[in-house]
């Protein structure tokens, strides 16, 4: 299993959720694509690129194929696709690899000029996943059964998210997210990492470690879409405009 | 719970070498397992020979598992290269670290699956240079492959 690369000119993304009700990613995603290829980026997918738990089979059978069309050619330009598993398609890691395109990791090193980073989608320092898996998992189903009535729903829990971090007396971290992913942030960063990416929140954003190096998160392309954009050692997190990038770093 | 870094990194402490400076002896008895966070450690053994650089550790390597692991003398000795910071783990903080970053289990377990690869091919290119007896190479073999009294 490939843990460890190296890459020059990377861009991150995460969370398109392709199949669920809410998710609009690919008419975004696509363009996106095709736009870094023309610039030779290779590309990571990092985590729950692919809906299974909330998925409408109706989505995932018109969304999926193209996808995978367009990572094909974006492969046959010659640039790499990598793929880190989510908690949504970690029953997918068994024939992702299989179908040729990409190369499917639990997690990545990366090295990148003087720059090593580590790109991981997070789900394993959430403390609900982690304690409660079975109550975790049923309820992500029942979320995925009021997202096909009403998939605004979930715009609602993202605004509850981030007015409850908002709340919370020690703000530390992304905007969103429990301090806990920040707190894993930097137990990796001791190990010598300059930059930790996680997806898996759904907050974007960036926040200094005290360590020095820098956590980063890339969203979710449900939402706005934002990507990491990893060129000789150099990081950032930009929003995704295909006229204009604004860089958030 | 998110405990405070104070108590959380209890267990575990930074330290910095200068070009040259030892980290460790061969045959010494500490335990502690070393993360290299930025410059690079060369490993050192002596043999009656000569003095072998067995391997360059950079940033993001371990070294000293086999120490902590199975509580054996230092092996070899470990020098600095340029600068170099290195984050010490004591044997008491080594199951809290995996359990807040459980991925470093996965990484050691690939580091040490590495090395016992290298070590096989370097055997048999040596076997294959050498052309070694069969019966020879088979003991050797039995050793390293933990048969007898090589289990811990």
């Amino acid at each position: 299993m490939i843990t460890s690369i190296t890459s020059e000119k990377l861009v991150v993304i995460s969370d398109l959720h392709l199949g669920n009700p809410f998710s609009n990613a690919k008419k975004k995603v696509i363009p996106f694509l095709k736009w870094a290829a023309q610039e030779k980026f290779d590309v990571c997918i990092n985590g729950d690129g692919l809906e299974i738990a909330q998925a409408s089979f109706s989505k995932v059978a018109f969304e999926v194929p193209e996808f995978f069309r367009v990572l094909g050619e974006f492969r046959r330009a010659g640039r790499e696709v990598y793929y880190v598993t989510g908690n949504h398609d970690i029953a997918l890691e068994h024939f992702l690899e299989d179908w040729g395109v990409m190369k499917v990791a639990p997690f990545l090193n990366v090295t990148s000029g003087n720059t090593r980073l580590r790109i991981e989608h997070g789900h394993i320092y959430d403390p609900f996943f982690v304690k409660f898996p079975v109550l975790y998992d049923s309820l992500t189903h029942l979320a995925g059964l009021f997202l096909k009535v009403h998939p605004e729903l979930y715009r609602l829990w993202i605004s509850f998210e981030r007015f409850a971090s908002n709340r919370r007396a020690k703000k530390t971290g992304i905007v969103g997210e429990r301090p806990h992913f920040k707190e894993a942030a930097l137990e990796l960063s001791r190990r010598g990492f300059d930059a930790i990416i996680f997806g898996h929140t759904h907050h974007p954003g960036v926040s200094e470690l005290e360590t020095g190096s820098i956590y980063l998160n890339s969203g979710s392309w449900m939402l706005t879409p934002h990507y990491v954009k990893i060129e000789h050692g150099n990081v950032s997190l930009v929003e995704w405009k295909p006229e204009k990038r604004v860089s958030m770093l | 719970m998110v405990l405070k870094p104070k108590t959380r990194f209890e267990h575990e402490c930074l330290e910095d070498f200068e070009d040259g400076e030892c980290v460790f002896e061969e045959g010494d008895t500490g335990r502690d397992l070393y993360i290299v966070q930025s410059g690079e450690v060369a490993i050192i053994k002596k043999t009656s020979t000569a003095v072998i650089e067995m391997a360059v550790f950079k940033k993001g390597d371990f070294f000293g598992d086999m120490a902590l692991l199975q509580s054996l003398p230092r092996y070899a000795s470990a020098y600095a290269k340029g600068k170099t910071k290195l984050l010490i783990l004591k044997p008491a903080g080594f199951l809290l670290k995996i359990r807040r970053d459980p991925t470093f289990a996965f990484e050691m377990l690939q580091q040490l699956s590495y090395r016992v690869k290298m070590s096989n091919d370097r055997l048999l290119h040596v076997v294959e240079k050498h052309r070694l007896p069969v019966d020879e190479v088979q003991s050797i073999l039995k050793i390293l492959g933990g048969g007898g009294d090589a289990k811990p």
